[in-house]
């Protein structure tokens, strides 16, 4: 019971959620998820924010990227604009896509031409029995989009001198920038070597 | 066993009939299909595909080719892009490599797939935030 | 009964906002505004300023605290911030440092 946690449809979280622990959103969360357990997008739920969890269930909105350790399940009623990056990736015929998507083990993807997933990268929070402060999850997919709010995050926080003998204020995602680096797979879209039916056209042009 | 065979540059099968049109394990088509009807491939197909009906990919079927259709069933390999009027389902051995594009587009557990997906719509306006839209993707940005 | 239980592996980094009572068992940085209220359970930490309805806190809050209605610090509470209500229970063995202001 202390793993779930439930954002009701009354709440709106800006900012970073991590943790170890299964989540569900009603409501509407900007900014990052990383957690080790299950997150599961409701059909209420709005999420602007990368989510990088073990499981991720989507009925709801997303805008952002999923990666999933395991699965990555749309189910009818969700519509995702966002890559998905999975192991085993299944979506509802009433789920709406916009994204790349991308099946098998992030190492696995290596050989396809758009993949240049760095596996060591995507760690998501999953590992770390999130100690409080540390939140060292930098989830994987660094999506322009919370970067915007990602700084909201942040002075917030900074203005939390209230705490004197709290460790200083949580890392601040000074990570936007790094985390582009470092994380990785959404692959800029690579002219892939062999683009997918480029044998396809030169057949054609052969004609 | 196969009911057509066919390796010249330009072949053109026409299942005019609509009734379905197959081609077995043992084919290998290199060139252009379009026609009327429903196709079903166990064979292998490099080319183009350009079909009023179905489009169904058995599983160990492969097929290097775009493809247009009503709608696109896939239990084998495909690598090429899609582009359907309708709907657009990977069955759990597909495997799959390409954007597809379709009314819908399903994924059972198990299918692989490594390309892009674009459905038509518009995310509620409280994500609208966020300046590029959905024809890229979130993350080709940057 | 509350609908938002941030649980307690869970830390958010930001601003809760919420029309609906929570219940934080995990941590909250940043800044909180919960029109229904807020219970910090034990083992709960909020270090954030935190407005809105009443406040029950059984862990720790470090941050200024306005409340439209009640605060009532229980046992093992540890409140470090300035308290605005309109009534305060501070329960023995709850820990405070910081003004109350129940100005009417």
């Amino acid at each position: 019971m202390a793993r779930l946690t439930v954002i009701g449809r009354g709440v709106r979280v800006r900012g970073r959620v991590t943790g170890d622990a299964d989540l569900t959103i009603e409501g509407h969360v900007e900014g990052e998820i990383a957690v080790s357990g299950e997150v599961t997008v409701e059909a209420s739920g709005l999420v602007g924010a990368s989510v990088a969890a073990h499981v991720i269930v989507v009925r709801g909105a997303v805008r952002g990227d999923l990666t999933g350790e395991e699965v990555v399940r749309l189910e009818e009623g969700a519509r995702v604009v966002g890559d998905l990056r999975a192991p085993r990736i299944a979506i509802a015929k009433g789920a709406l896509v916009k994204g790349l998507v991308q099946t098998g083990s992030v190492a696995a993807t290596a050989p396809r031409a758009k993949a240049q997933a760095s596996a060591p990268a995507r760690p998501v929070a999953a590992k770390r029995p999130a100690p409080p402060v540390a939140a060292p999850s930098r989830p994987a997919a660094p999506p322009a989009r919370p970067a915007p709010v990602a700084p909201k995050a942040a002075p917030p926080v900074a203005a939390r001198p209230a705490a004197p003998a709290r460790p200083a204020p949580p890392p601040p995602p000074p990570p936007a920038p790094p985390q582009q680096v470092v994380a990785k797979g959404p692959p800029p879209p690579v002219v892939p070597a062999l683009k997918k039916g480029a044998k396809a056209a030169l057949k054609k042009k052969a004609t | 066993m196969a009911l057509t065979r066919t390796t010249s540059s330009t072949s053109k099968h026409d299942a005019a009939h609509s009734t379905q049109a197959v081609l077995g394990a043992g084919t290998r088509v290199r060139g252009r299909i379009t026609g009327d009807g429903d196709l079903a491939v166990h064979g292998h197909v490099e080319g183009e595909v350009h079909l009023r009906g179905e489009l169904f990919i058995a599983e160990g079927a492969s097929v290097v080719s775009n493809i247009e259709a009503s709608a696109l069933r896939v239990a084998g390999a495909l690598d090429g892009d899609v582009n359907v009027t309708g709907d657009v389902a990977l069955l759990a051995g597909a495997r799959v490599r390409g954007d597809l594009r379709g009314a819908s587009v399903s994924l059972e557990e198990g299918a692989e797939l490594d390309g892009r997906l674009d459905c038509e719509f518009t995310l509620p306006v409280e994500l609208s935030g966020g300046g590029l839209d959905d024809s890229d993707g979130p993350t080709v940005r940057r | 009964m509350a609908s938002t239980v941030i649980g307690a592996g869970i830390t958010i980094e930001g601003e809760v906002s919420a029309d609906e009572e929570l219940v934080v068992q995990g941590t909250i940085r940043g800044k909180v505004d919960a029109r229904e209220g807020v219970t910090v359970e034990a083992g709960g930490t909020i270090e954030a300023d935190i407005t809105g309805g009443p406040l029950t806190v059984a862990g720790s809050v470090t941050g200024n605290i306005t409340s439209s209605d009640r605060v009532d610090l229980q046992a093992g509470a540890r409140v470090v911030g300035n308290v605005k209500a309109t009534r305060i229970t501070i329960a023995d063995g709850a820990q405070f440092k910081g003004n109350v202001d129940m100005d009417v």
